[in-house]
């Protein structure tokens, strides 16, 4: 039993160090989304800043500071860089890195006004969940058809094909993107929604080939007595391979709706009005030639990010949700 | 299997009803409706930059808009992402007006992707070659046509950090002059212990690569616009530029260095700290790096990161006997691509960009450079209290006005060339290849790389 | 051929329709493109015109940084695709023990997959920055040691970048919980009996169940790494620093193809790793054969 014990104290250990490992360049990045600009990026010599703070400030609007453990105001650099320091009616020069300004703790909050104020966000939230939703539908439907081919129905030629499906993903898709443009002018896509979404009704190589590895472990008996019960393939699919599938097709769903809600390229190249353009497209507001907006452009990240965390813990539960409990045992 | 028919016919009827709720709306925004309804030509603009950039063009734009009831702009900021433009262009849905760098141009203009614009310039009351820079005239020229308007303009110039002379011993208001006091500045400038670098004097590399420039300003020729071939192989200026360069990096084969020479290794070693270069920890702004090489948009960029820093600026020193230039990299520039629907509406807006408003108050394009601390291509523009009566920019514009300044190579292949320079320019300083190797292949592989590309132009020839 | 042979055909074609059309419009057409402006030059702008082998020639005898692009993508190659499966599957396993919290635990995980590329890009930036950095900051703090130069350092950038993939590593944890999810309860019961550890368990069990799905996240992940591009581009610019030591194929491809204009150059690299990549996924699929456990059939 203390060996049981001493197990899941290493399983939390283990866990808890990786989540902070992975979870701090996220938290990085709220907290620099409630930065001012001017503490955005740490002063050098100063350690990182976790929670975003402002200098006190007396009422004339100069920092406090601490010297050799006294309190007094810093009255600004000299020519030479070194700063003036008042204590009370004595003045002492020092250094930037000897002596210390006093912080207190401030969210500044204007990074998140100035961000939605830029951004028609309302409108490309909406352009962009009509094109993840469509797109999760048509993938859904197509992959799992496809994927169903390759995996339970044993036609000839049939591996030949499949390695030919996986091929056309090792296309880099620099040299794909000319062509495609063609095609689509050719039939009257380029400036409207179609060639972000109607490709995705004809099947994506990546989940047709996940959808097929998990096709291949459901048994083979449960077709089987189907089929002896009288069930065509197509209700075999519907009836007994979909259900017992619902780890693998949430994941699908999950990935492709986090893919879309990503991608930049496609939507950049192919629609032709600000008003289509999606969220991704939008967060290019912030970065300029010459300057960033490094505040909003960590405020409309966080913005971004923070539904799609909710959006996966809530259908995180799907995955685990495992053939043990889809009445497989029965 | 009744349950089960359920389920799914439920399943796709809230499928279709999410997506009914989600479909977008028509594109267009209302104005722009009004503007159809009106009867008024729809344009399109498209913008390379955005953020800053664009807004300043956007109020403008808005500007033209209410101006007059025949032309409607709708501006789409794209984007640095090559894709989008090049798409478009190869997919003959081009944009009415294209904002883009000159490099660009020169790349696009010889393969017929461009319309000249001569006709219009000829009728044109307010848009005269006479009053551009010649430099950014140039770059829009060639082939015996005139391809685009240049927008903005820019001017290098010596940046230098007043509170590390005064802590040198150097006079804060006495910037180097000449090419020695340059090496001997920098050398007092640079401060090591037995960690490393503690602060850089001066690298000719710092923050960009400007081999390119130094080229010019040693009185060097890498392009000759003649006969449009690269000529630096044997240029002697080009190649005592590169054994300039080499003069601050050791030489591990050579008993003694130059005082100023640093280890490559230190340098990337301190290089690595280097802070973000738009913010308070660009090296020049935290003290890192004493004296650099800036353009006019660090007037603008020092206020707002680093508005304590005490600088100064001054033109670059130039070796003796050099014809006194001043240095611009490429700029950005307005025009209309082949096959776009509306030429004449596009010209009407780039004509009021370039003409000055009524009452003699300055033009749009003025405004526009004034917003983003860039330099208007018209002397007029450039000639007027806002740039010159502003003692961070006046020295940068003044050095535009009164110096000579090189061409950058209008050529398909500038980009090509410019990574080249760079190659090059690292394996001279890292002493793999000498200044008459790295002259030559720059030359060799430059106009290798024309040939190719000219090749095929001829063979499209109709 | 038999009746059942003959429906097997008929409805195995149908099944397949969506992607028999799809896969030839969208994909087929395109890479017929791509192998005929490999034998162009191709600028993009104005139409191809036929050169032979040129290009192909000009890349083998000519191109220095073709090859160092190709030794920069091996590296990387061979080290985060492994790296990168053993770390997923070691989190997919804890994660699927019977703890409190997981479900925070998961998200935590997955959270580098779900932040914008641009503003995760920028974050590592920071993070990697030697002086002001996260981690040289941390290292600096807690074990006074001076960190390496990541990123902008010759030596360092490419081990950088692979820490970054490492830190992506939701996605394919996600795809072995879905895997451990399939795996019956009853066999664990079983190697219990058996008097199985933790180890035994996972080497005999857990491993064998998870094969299919661990086929499917190498072969995506050699894919992936052969072409990786989007975060290399993002953190240098487009330009492959310091020396061109991050200059991956996928990164001198896009600069051949979308800066240089040369398409017909471009397409004849990505035919080059196009044949690579499906010699490494034929080879893989075929050896699946002899590792690969699908308790289906």
């Amino acid at each position: 039993m203390a060996s049981k014990t001493l197990q899941t104290l290493l399983v939390y250990a283990v866990l808890l160090a990786l989540s902070a490992v992975f979870i701090s360049p996220f938290l990085w990045m709220l907290s620099t989304s409630l930065k001012h600009e001017s503490r955005i990026f740490p002063k050098p010599g100063e350690p990182p800043q976790w929670i975003p703070t402002t200098a006190r400030v007396d009422a004339e609007g100069r920092p406090l500071v601490i010297y050799e453990g006294r309190e007094g105001v810093d009255l600004g650099p000299d020519e030479m860089g070194r700063h003036v320091l008042r204590f009370g009616a004595t003045e002492v020069t020092a250094w930037p890195g000897d002596f210390e300004v006093r912080q207190r703790s401030g969210l500044h909050w204007q990074n998140y006004a100035d961000a939605f104020h830029k951004m028609a966000f309302w409108q490309n939230l909406r352009n962009t969940l009509f094109i993840c939703v469509t797109v999760v539908l048509g993938t859904l439907v197509s992959c799992s058809l496809v994927a169903y081919s390759f995996a339970r129905i044993p036609w000839p030629g049939r591996d030949t094909v499949f390695i030919l499906v996986l091929a056309t993903m090792m296309l880099p898709y620099q040299v794909t993107l000319i062509p495609l443009f063609a095609l689509y002018r050719e039939l009257g896509w380029v400036g409207t929604f179609k060639p972000l979404i109607l490709p995705a009704f004809f099947g994506t190589p990546f989940y047709i080939f996940l959808l097929r590895q998990f096709f291949l472990g459901v048994p083979q008996d449960l077709s089987a007595s189907a089929r002896i019960d009288g069930c065509n393939e197509f209700g075999i699919y519907l009836f007994i391979m979909l259900p017992l599938s619902k780890p693998a097709l949430a994941t699908t769903a999950l990935f492709m709706f986090l893919f879309q809600w990503a991608d930049f390229l496609s939507p950049l190249v192919y629609l032709q009005d600000d008003r289509q353009y999606t969220l991704a497209i939008a967060l290019q507001q912030f970065q300029s030639h010459h300057e960033s907006a490094w505040g909003p452009l960590m405020a409309m990240s966080s913005v971004i990010t923070i539904p799609i965390i909710f959006l996966f813990f809530l259908t995180q539960r799907t995955f685990i949700q495992g053939i043990t409990l889809t009445g497989l045992k029965g | 299997m009744k349950a089960t028919y359920l389920r799914w016919t439920l399943a796709i009827a809230a499928c279709l009803a999410v997506v009914a709720a989600l479909w977008p709306s028509e594109a267009g925004s209302p104005e722009e409706k009004a503007a159809l309804e009106a009867g008024r030509v729809i344009i399109t603009y498209w913008d390379r930059h955005t953020g800053h950039e664009f807004d300043e063009r956007k109020v403008l734009i808005d500007e033209f808009n209410a101006s007059q009831s025949e032309v409607y702009v709708r501006a789409l900021p794209i984007g640095f992402t090559m894709e989008k433009l090049l798409t478009s262009i190869a997919g003959r849905t081009p944009p009415d007006i294209l904002s883009t760098e000159g490099t660009i141009l020169a790349a696009l203009a010889p393969q017929h992707c461009v319309m000249p614009l001569d006709r219009f310039i000829e009728e044109s009351e307010s848009v005269d070659p006479e009053d551009f820079f010649p430099h950014v005239w140039r770059a829009v020229t060639f082939s015996g046509h005139t391809w685009g308007i240049p927008v903005t303009t820019d001017s290098i110039c010596l940046l230098w950090n007043k509170t590390a002379f005064r802590r040198a011993g150097l006079d804060p208001e006495r910037p180097p002059r000449t090419m020695t006091e340059l090496l001997e500045y920098a050398n007092r400038l640079t401060v090591r212990d037995e960690t490393g670098l503690k602060q850089i004097g001066f690298l000719p590399w710092l923050p960009w690569d400007h081999t390119h420039m130094w080229g010019g300003l040693f009185g060097g020729e890498w392009f000759d616009d003649a006969s449009g071939r690269f000529v630096c192989g044997d240029d002697p200026h080009i190649i005592a530029m590169f054994r300039w360069m080499q003069s601050f990096s050791i030489d591990p084969d050579a008993p003694a260095q130059l005082p100023y020479a640093l280890n490559p290794e230190m340098v990337a070693a301190f290089r690595t700290g280097f802070g973000a270069y738009q913010s308070a920890n660009n090296p020049f702004y935290s003290g890192k790096v004493a004296m650099t090489q800036e353009g006019e948009w660090q007037a603008s960029f020092i206020a707002r990161y680093a508005p304590e820093l005490d600088w100064g600026v001054a033109p670059l020193p130039q070796p003796e006997g050099a014809p006194p230039r001043c240095y611009s990299p490429t700029c950005v520039l307005d025009m209309i691509p082949a096959g776009a629907p509306h030429p004449e509406a596009a010209w009407k807006y780039i004509e009021w960009f370039n003409s000055p408003r009524p009452g003699g108050r300055p033009s749009p394009a003025s405004d526009y450079n004034r917003a983003i601390c860039n330099i208007p291509c018209r002397r007029a523009d450039v000639m007027h209290e806002r740039f010159l009566g502003d003692p961070a920019l006046s020295v940068f514009v003044n050095e535009l006005l009164t110096k000579e300044t090189p061409v950058f190579p209008v050529t398909p292949v500038a980009q090509f060339f410019i990574d080249q320079v760079e190659r090059e320019r690292e394996l001279v300083t890292l002493r793999q290849k000498t200044p008459e190797q790295a002259a030559r292949a720059i030359e060799d592989s430059a106009n290798a790389e024309l040939d190719r590309i000219l090749a095929i132009m001829r063979r499209d020839q109709p | 051929m038999t009746r059942i042979e003959r429906r097997n055909l008929r409805n195995g074609i149908l099944f397949a329709l969506p992607y028999l059309i799809g896969g030839t419009v969208f994909m087929v057409y395109p890479l017929v493109m791509s192998v005929y402006y490999s034998l162009c030059h191709y600028n993009i702008i104005t139409p191809a015109t036929f050169a032979g082998l040129d290009n192909y020639r000009v890349l083998f005898s000519h191109d220095e940084v073709f090859w160092k692009s190709v030794y920069n993508t091996l590296y990387f190659t061979a080290f985060s695709v492994p790296l990168s499966l053993i770390l997923a599957i070691g989190l997919a396993v804890l994660l699927n023990q019977a703890v409190k919290g997981l479900s925070v635990f998961r998200t935590v995980f997955f959270l580098p997959t779900i932040v914008p590329i641009v503003a995760s890009a920028v974050l590592w930036l920071w993070v990697l920055n030697p002086e002001s950095g996260l981690i040289n900051g941390m290292l600096r703090a807690f074990l006074h040691i001076e960190g390496p130069g990541w990123i902008a350092d010759v030596q360092w950038s490419k081990p950088s970048l692979i820490l970054m993939s490492l830190w992506a590593v939701g996605g394919p944890m996600v795809i072995f919980l879905a895997g451990l999810a399939d795996v019956p309860a009853v066999l664990y019961e079983a190697a219990e009996i058996d008097g199985a550890g933790p180890w035994q368990k996972f080497r005999n069990v857990t491993l064998p169940m998870l094969t299919p799905t661990i086929l499917f996240n190498l072969v995506m992940g050699l894919i992936a790494a052969f072409q990786y591009f989007t975060q290399v581009y993002v953190m240098t610019a487009g330009k492959g620093t310091p020396a061109d030591s991050t200059m991956f194929y996928a990164l001198y491809l896009y600069r051949n193809s979308f800066v240089y204009l040369k398409m017909g150059y471009a397409s004849a690299m990505a035919l080059l790793l196009f044949l690579v990549i499906l010699a490494a996924t034929a080879g893989v699929l075929a050896s699946s054969k002899r590792w690969v456990h699908y308790h289906g059939e």
